[in-house]
């Protein structure tokens, strides 16, 4: 490696100086919401300077675990995400193994077509579904919000395992099929095992997905199917401001995330680069 | 046995030729062979039809109408109409021009600040996986913290922003209500969200280049500048062009920062194309016209995705 002046001993202190520079401007809305969460009211209000000292109290956590219905708000992004991710995962996979193993006509564009969905912005979706589910009953279902989801997460998942059925061997399918194996048989013996860590990857993807959708929660649930970060904004909204709380509120929103992103750092790049954190 | 030459009970593979003696195996075989990709792509496929083709067929004949959900005296056919309308129709307009003029901004500034932090921490230094981690931290921030956060730091009687502007002897700004300055907000946030994305995709593709043509380029003298621009950005071009496709998709689907941010305001100042889509649907109720705004938004996801489909994936 060539060395510039970034490497030279002054040059090297100016260095870390920019990158301090670049990481506290970087995290400082990051330290707002953490710190704000553990702020009383009356220290939110009273100062500006998010450096000055308070006494760190987790009233704003209790207030929103117990006193408002925050933690039945999880627990419906968790069942939105979990039956999301069930049922992405499993029929994605049967589709990603039909992509990569039989060659049929329009194979191809066939999976570009899947692929190409991804690119609609939901918004233009949210009209239709709305209308639809309305007319059908789904409209602040779990069966409503979960079709909702999965719409824009199983072409991801396709997309994300696609190259996991691919990379193995015609040889193992090809040795199954002549011990008298059916492909179905072949799909579960031989591939699922071989493709397990491809499918984690793709499941924690889909939870992550589907825990962070907020248009699409907003406008297919309304009183009982109401998910995390849509409450998180009915802090702001329904009595005046309330910053404690909802920043308290999405501290908790944001630690699965982060939980799974540091698993998933391998993997991240691929992750990122199909579905986009939206 | 079969004559040498027919190819019929015979499975050939790339790697093995296997003889297949039963007959009744062999037309079972090629049965499922023809048609087995049904049993598997089927449901998922079919799945995406009814929630994806179906929907958006409905909504194309949706726009063709004049509908309002609340009023049923309000609905009537009127064909290609609605989109002539549009054409014309000041709100949408304003709302179609902020909405690119957001993505162009945006996708402009992520991409020169991923650009220049990526060629500034390309090189080995101590700690530099945490630096990078750390950097990508905001990236996993729910667009909807996000938005909710910096409407806080945005406030002029409390927020940590006008406390910095404070310090260097500004007073306090009322961003978020006067037009000019909340459109700047969004886009502030945006960028401090996402530009570590940029960078990350960008960084990915510097280590990826090849090193001996810049050892090259070192022996013939070259300066830092004439190679940064006759070397290292040629090179990186693909990675950029890929890098700024995905952006420009993720950007165009904006909606939730703004919403809790602004919800479009003050004024129609931050009503942007999807906000625009949202508030005609679900505050006023005309489905038809805004199924009509969504073809539009529809039609410019698809140019793009069409352009991201021929530059990457051909």
């Amino acid at each position: 490696m060539e060395r510039g002046f970034f490497d030279r001993s002054v040059g090297r202190i100016i260095f870390y100086l920019l990158v301090l520079l670049l990481l506290v401007l970087q995290l400082f809305p990051i330290y707002i919401i953490i710190s704000t969460s553990f702020q009383s009211n009356l220290d939110i209000w009273a100062s500006m300077s998010p450096f000055e000292s308070f006494t760190p109290t987790l009233d704003n956590y209790r207030y929103v675990l117990f006193r408002r219905p925050f933690l039945q708000r999880i627990r419906v992004s968790i069942i939105v995400a979990v039956f999301t991710t069930i049922f992405s995962v499993s029929v994605g996979a049967l589709a990603s193994y039909g992509f990569a193993r039989y060659k049929f006509k329009g194979n191809k564009s066939l999976s570009m077509a899947v692929l190409a969905t991804r690119m609609i912005p939901p918004i233009t979706l949210c009209v239709p579904f709305f209308m639809l589910m309305s007319a059908i009953g789904l409209l602040d279902t779990y069966s409503g919000l979960i079709i909702a989801h999965t719409s824009f997460i199983l072409p991801f998942v396709i997309w994300l395992t696609l190259p996991f059925f691919e990379k193995i061997p015609q040889a193992f399918e090809d040795a199954a099929l002549v011990d008298g194996c059916t492909r179905l048989q072949s799909f579960y013996k031989i591939f699922l095992p071989m493709v397990a860590p491809g499918l984690v990857v793709a499941a924690i993807f889909s939870f992550l997905f589907s825990w962070n959708d907020f248009i699409y929660a907003l406008i297919l649930g309304s009183s009982r199917i109401q998910t995390a970060p849509v409450a998180v904004s009915g802090f702001i909204g329904q009595f005046g401001p309330e910053w404690g709380a909802m920043t308290a509120a999405g501290t908790l929103v944001i630690i699965p995330v982060f939980v799974f992103a540091m698993i998933l750092q391998k993997y991240l790049i691929d992750g990122l680069t199909a579905g986009g954190i939206d | 046995m079969m004559p040498p030459g027919e190819t019929g009970g015979i499975i050939q593979s790339k790697r093995q030729v296997i003889f297949m003696s039963e007959k009744k195996l062999m037309s079972k075989k090629k049965f499922s062979e023809r048609f087995g990709h049904l049993g598997f792509l089927g449901p998922g496929m079919i799945f995406l039809f009814l929630v994806l083709i179906y929907p958006l067929a409905y909504s194309l004949r949706l726009s063709l109408y004049r509908f309002s959900l609340t009023d049923a005296t309000q609905r009537w056919f009127m064909g290609l109409e609605q989109y002539i309308g549009l054409l014309t129709d000041a709100p949408f307009l304003q709302s179609l021009y902020l909405h690119l003029a957001f993505i162009v901004i945006c996708v402009f500034f992520q991409l020169v600040i991923g650009l220049l932090v990526a060629l500034f921490l390309n090189r080995d230094f101590y700690g530099d996986r945490v630096v990078r981690s750390l950097l990508l931290i905001p990236v996993f921030i729910l667009p909807v913290v996000s938005g909710l956060t910096f409407r806080f730091m945005y406030n002029p009687q409390y927020g940590a922003i006008n406390w910095l502007l404070g310090l260097v002897g500004f007073g306090p700004i009322e961003f978020l209500s006067r037009g000019d300055t909340a459109f700047i907000s969004i886009i502030i946030q945006d960028i401090w969200r996402m530009w570590p994305f940029m960078f990350m995709i960008i960084y990915s593709g510097l280590q990826a280049l090849p090193r001996e043509p810049f050892e090259a380029v070192k022996i013939d003298g070259a300066s830092k500048f004439q190679e940064l621009f006759y070397l290292t950005i040629p090179m990186l071009k693909p990675t950029i062009v890929v890098a700024i496709i995905l952006r420009t998709i993720d950007v165009l689907k904006v909606f939730t920062e703004v919403f809790v941010m602004t919800g479009g305001g003050p004024g129609r100042a931050t009503t942007l194309l999807s906000i625009h889509i949202y508030r005609n649907a679900f505050s006023f109720f005309n489905m038809g016209y805004a199924a009509a705004s969504s073809y539009v938004m529809v039609l410019l996801a698809m140019a793009i995705s069409v352009i991201l489909i021929k530059k990457v994936y051909a």
